[in-house]
């Protein structure tokens, strides 16, 4: 039994517009992946393709209109979709926890920063307040915080991005969470110290050998820190695999586009020029990528299957086979170019 | 030949037709809009038609119906003058529209240009400029008003010039705020290193997009005007009686409270607070449309 | 330390305020054309017994002079003299404000503790049947003219149903006002044991208190409903979800957070209300310091009238100042 497992989940945002029309946005549409202690994924993929959405579905944490409607999460094998709250409390933010994009105005700004370490052990376990000092303490070295004595009684407005986002690493991992998601956990902070908050998270996930998704839009990240990868694109995963083996042989031309497009490995701006990405509103039927894509033909109109092109290697493609012969390097950087 | 094309459509029925569903997914999305708009639209067409609908001329006096109940020949019965409260509360509507469109338009055209320059020029000028604010915030508007209306002369005129003037800020302020946001937006970077020139961008980037926020403002902005104009009737400055106005009306009948002749009071001030309630159910329902926020957070 | 670079600096700012406040309250008994001397010369008066009053008025020199003058004055508690009553507007003011505070003080607790109650629950489950009714209900009561509330309460509640007393001041005629300690009719004939005074002060608040405190309500409960949303859908109410904080915890930091936007938001209502109160004094004729500036704006009494607006501005600004020092308190963003 691994300890995540997501199965075929379906998310939609449903809303009537002015002119009372129901739209529905199509968000996620059909996720499927499992994740066993140890394991790092690194989910990459463009703005809107539905990777913090998959973290929220998880978290519980889907905001108004947004609603699971098909599709299973299963935690420890424990069912989370339909999950009340209460319920739902006792597993997040102990069993799974969750590191976010914004750690400045993620902190409570009127409480300090041992307190709010203290309240993050006290909501989920009848712990005495001098336990859960000592606690919170032995959490700020382990993330290298200088002085956390003195830190403990700082305000959030008194730190750095970088130290704010080691907080957060502190509060989610004090109560000894199985699965960590981190959400961008760099974007925003200066890049000397995206290298750093990333080497210490690497580290104290290994040591404690929990599970971990991080959700980038940096492949950099994704070759350095995680073990597997999943691509994701309108809403689905196209191709999934060892890091290594996905990043030099990929399977689908999406995948090929973000490797070959990347300047510095940086995919969201690039990425954009490349092409748009569907209308979530009007899904088309088949192969979502067909209109980006250089191999398209008359088949790319039905669904493509998962095909497995490897040991733990599979792509949604028609023609995952021939992705890499078929698709020189050269042709590639020009679409990327133009 | 066009003529059988069009025929062979289907036509789809009137509870189909774009126009209606629109209203109906406003109405969804905010029923205070729409029952705003409603109030709102009635009260204005009252203010253009009412001397079709008024049953005598507002300030025609009955001297044999003096301080009459309301009957039948006067449905909110006559005020101490004689004078029939049911017409005069219709044509009360029109001084209301009276000032309180032409004070918004003066809030605009003095309000919008200082929000822009201040947001855009920053600096100095901005500082001089919220300084100012400060200094009038510190005094109450109503009294300001009051004080200013008084001492310059009664006239309609002075009232419309004192409320644009008194209220200005809040605009300069909304607009100020969004050409902050807006200034180092990339839409207006990019016109800048394009070379355009300052007053260009203003007008043609910054204008536009700071006014949408100032919209759901002016349907407030224009019931108070006519919360504060009818204020300044009811305690007797600005315009003065036999003027069919509503404040004017709410004072004369003041007097008449405690002796139990109720209509001449109670009817202008329902009018009053049909209008003003139209207006802010307008306004609070267009900020809801534009901005939903409040809407999805749990 | 930093409390104290901010304190003085927001204290610097006091100065040019009052002299802006002091200006332009001078400025506009000026800018228009109603003849002060006119009035205290009276019909009868002959050309230079017109011109002496205006050389005793100091309206011969010119204008910054007579600013000048006007300035210093003030600055010495001087604020001339009321023409219709022939005593210092200084004193006028001092006899009266309590009645106004009295009125207003009641009235805002009680706004306060009904709106900012009825907004958080609002906020608490927005678009349900509570948040719908209180909207309403309170863009009712916000569209509702002070004056024209009272009136209709005092022809409900006093001639309908005879329950108030008749709107003629703050206590029966025949009770005695008790002697003066804190300048409320109602506890100062408390502190002297006057049971009689005491009930019929009461008496005489009731309906004032209702009508101004549900004025107050109405836009209370909106600013409360609208921070505590703001605050509800902030980053850190979203970790504390997703960390999964039980509900009464997520309810205490959003509580918290909400309070410094509450606070500053009744200070800047109450600095306004000062003046708005004057029209429940005169529906009640209640002889506070309202009714008395209104008059005097009536009457063209032009040293009442500046001594009233001047008040009005002080008071204002003195309230925002407070709520500053409040927010300093209370907010550690501030503290740095």
């Amino acid at each position: 039994m691994s300890l995540l497992s997501v199965r075929d989940l379906h998310v939609h945002f449903v809303k009537r517009d002015l002119k009372n029309q129901v739209r529905t946005a199509k968000a996620l549409n059909g996720v499927t992946f499992e994740l066993d202690q140890g394991q790092t994924l690194g989910m990459v993929g463009e703005t809107g393709a539905g990777k913090s959405l998959t973290a929220s579905s998880i978290m519980g944490g889907l905001a108004g209109s947004a609603k699971v409607v098909q599709g299973s999460i299963q935690f420890e094998g424990k069912e989370l979709v339909g999950l009340d709250v209460e319920t739902l409390n006792t597993i997040r933010g102990t069993g799974i926890t969750i590191i976010v994009q914004s750690p400045l105005t993620s902190l409570d700004p009127l409480a300090r920063i041992g307190e709010q370490l203290i309240r993050v052990q006290q909501e989920h376990a009848p712990i005495s307040r001098e336990d859960a000092r000592n606690k919170a303490l032995d959490m700020l070295r382990a993330v290298q915080i200088p002085e956390p004595e003195r830190r403990m009684e700082a305000w959030p407005h008194e730190m750095s991005g970088g130290m704010a986002q080691r907080i957060l690493i502190a509060m989610a991992l004090v109560n000894g969470p199985r699965l960590l998601i981190a959400d961008e956990p760099t974007t925003g902070l200066d890049v000397t110290v995206q290298a750093q908050v990333l080497d210490l998270l690497a580290g104290l996930v290994h040591s404690r050998n929990m599970a971990t998704i991080i959700i980038t839009h940096d492949l950099g990240v994704v070759s350095h820190y995680c073990t597997r990868i999943a691509v994701m694109f309108a809403g689905t995963i196209v191709e999934t695999g060892a890091v290594d083996e996905v990043l030099n042989n990929p399977r689908h031309p999406y995948t090929r586009e973000l490797i070959d497009s990347v300047p510095e490995r940086i995919i969201d701006r690039g990425y954009r020029k490349v092409g748009r990405a569907p209308d979530l509103y009007h899904l088309p039927s088949g192969c979502l990528f067909r209109y980006r894509c250089p191999m398209a033909a008359e088949i790319c109109h039905s669904v493509p299957p998962a095909k497995v092109v490897g040991p733990g290697h599979a792509a949604r493609c028609h023609f995952a086979e021939q992705v890499n012969e078929a698709m020189p390097q050269a042709a590639m950087s020009q679409t990327a170019a133009s | 030949m066009t003529t059988v094309l069009t025929t062979a459509a289907p036509r789809p029925s009137f509870w189909q037709s774009s126009f209606v569903q629109h209203v109906i997914g406003i109405t969804r999305h905010s029923p205070t809009f729409t029952a705003g708009v409603v109030i709102v639209l009635i009260f204005t067409v009252v203010a253009i038609i009412a001397p079709l609908l008024a049953p005598y001329p507002p300030t025609r006096t009955f001297p044999d119906a003096v301080l009459s109940g309301p009957t039948a020949a006067h449905w909110f019965g006559t005020d101490g003058n004689g004078m029939d409260v049911f017409s005069r509360v219709l044509y009360g509507c029109r001084y209301a529209f009276g000032i309180a469109i032409p004070a918004l338009l003066l809030m605009l055209i003095i309000g919008v240009p200082a929000g822009l320059v201040a947001g855009y020029v920053g600096g100095l000028v901005d500082d001089l400029l919220l300084r100012t604010f400060d200094i009038f915030r510190a005094f109450p508007t109503i009294v300001l008003a009051l004080a200013v209306v008084a001492a310059t002369g009664q006239s309609l005129i002075i009232v419309v010039i004192v409320l644009g003037f008194l209220e200005a800020p809040i605009f300069a302020r909304i607009v100020r705020a969004e050409v902050l946001a807006l200034r180092s937006s990339e839409l207006v970077e990019s016109a800048v290193v394009i070379g355009n020139p300052t007053w260009r961008i203003l007008l043609m980037h910054i204008l536009p997009n700071s006014i949408r926020g100032a919209t759901a403002q002016c349907a407030v902005r224009m019931a108070w005007a006519i919360r504060v104009s009818t204020t300044l009737a009811f305690i007797g400055v600005g315009i003065q009686a036999p003027a069919p106005e509503w404040g004017v009306m709410i004072r004369q009948g003041a007097e008449y409270i405690n002796t139990g002749e109720w209509w001449i009071a109670t009817f202008p001030g329902l009018a009053l607070v049909g209008l003003v309630l139209g207006l802010n159910l307008l306004g609070d329902g267009a900020q809801e449309l534009l901005d939903p926020k409040g809407r999805d957070s749990r | 330390m930093i409390i104290v670079q901010y304190l003085a600096r927001r204290l610097a700012f006091v100065i040019p305020l009052v002299l802006g406040i002091v200006f332009i309250t001078f400025m506009l008994v000026r800018i228009g054309g109603q003849d002060a001397v006119g009035m205290l010369a009276g019909p009868m008066a002959g050309k230079a017994e017109v011109e002496m009053i205006r050389r005793n008025l100091g309206l011969d020199k010119p204008l910054w002079e007579q600013f000048f003058i006007y300035a210093q004055s003030v600055l010495q508690g001087d604020m001339g003299k009321s023409w219709q009553s022939g005593r210092p507007v200084l004193d006028e003011i001092l006899t009266r404000i309590s009645a106004s505070l009295e009125l207003l003080l009641i009235s805002i607790a009680l706004g306060t503790l009904v709106g900012v109650p009825v907004g958080l629950r609002a906020a608490m489950k927005p678009n349900k049947a509570f948040d719908q009714i209180s909207r309403i209900a309170s863009l009712i009561s916000f569209s509702v003219p002070t004056y024209w509330m009272a009136l209709m309460a005092l022809f409900v509640f006093f001639l309908g149903l005879g329950w108030a007393p008749p709107p003629m001041g703050r206590l029966d005629l025949a009770v005695f006002p008790p002697a003066t300690v804190t300048g409320s009719y109602f506890i100062d004939s408390l502190l002297a044991g006057d049971m009689q005074a005491a009930g019929s002060a009461a008496g005489h608040l009731v309906l004032p208190v209702l009508v101004f405190s549900l004025i107050i309500a109405a836009p209370t409960i909106k600013q409360t409903r609208a921070i505590a949303l703001e605050v509800l859908g902030s980053d850190y109410i979203r970790l504390a979800r997703l960390y999964g904080y039980g509900k009464g915890t997520i309810r205490r930091i959003a509580l918290r957070n909400s309070f410094v936007p509450i606070i500053t938001y009744i200070g800047a209502e109450l600095a306004t209300l000062l003046a708005a109160v004057a029209l429940v004094e005169l529906v009640f004729s209640w002889g506070g310091l309202g009714q008395w500036g209104l008059n005097a704006i009536l009457f063209g009494d032009f040293a009442a009238v500046q001594g009233y607006v001047l008040v009005l501005a002080l008071f204002a600004s003195s309230v925002y100042l407070i709520v500053d020092l409040i927010v300093l308190i209370a907010e550690p963003r501030m503290r740095r």
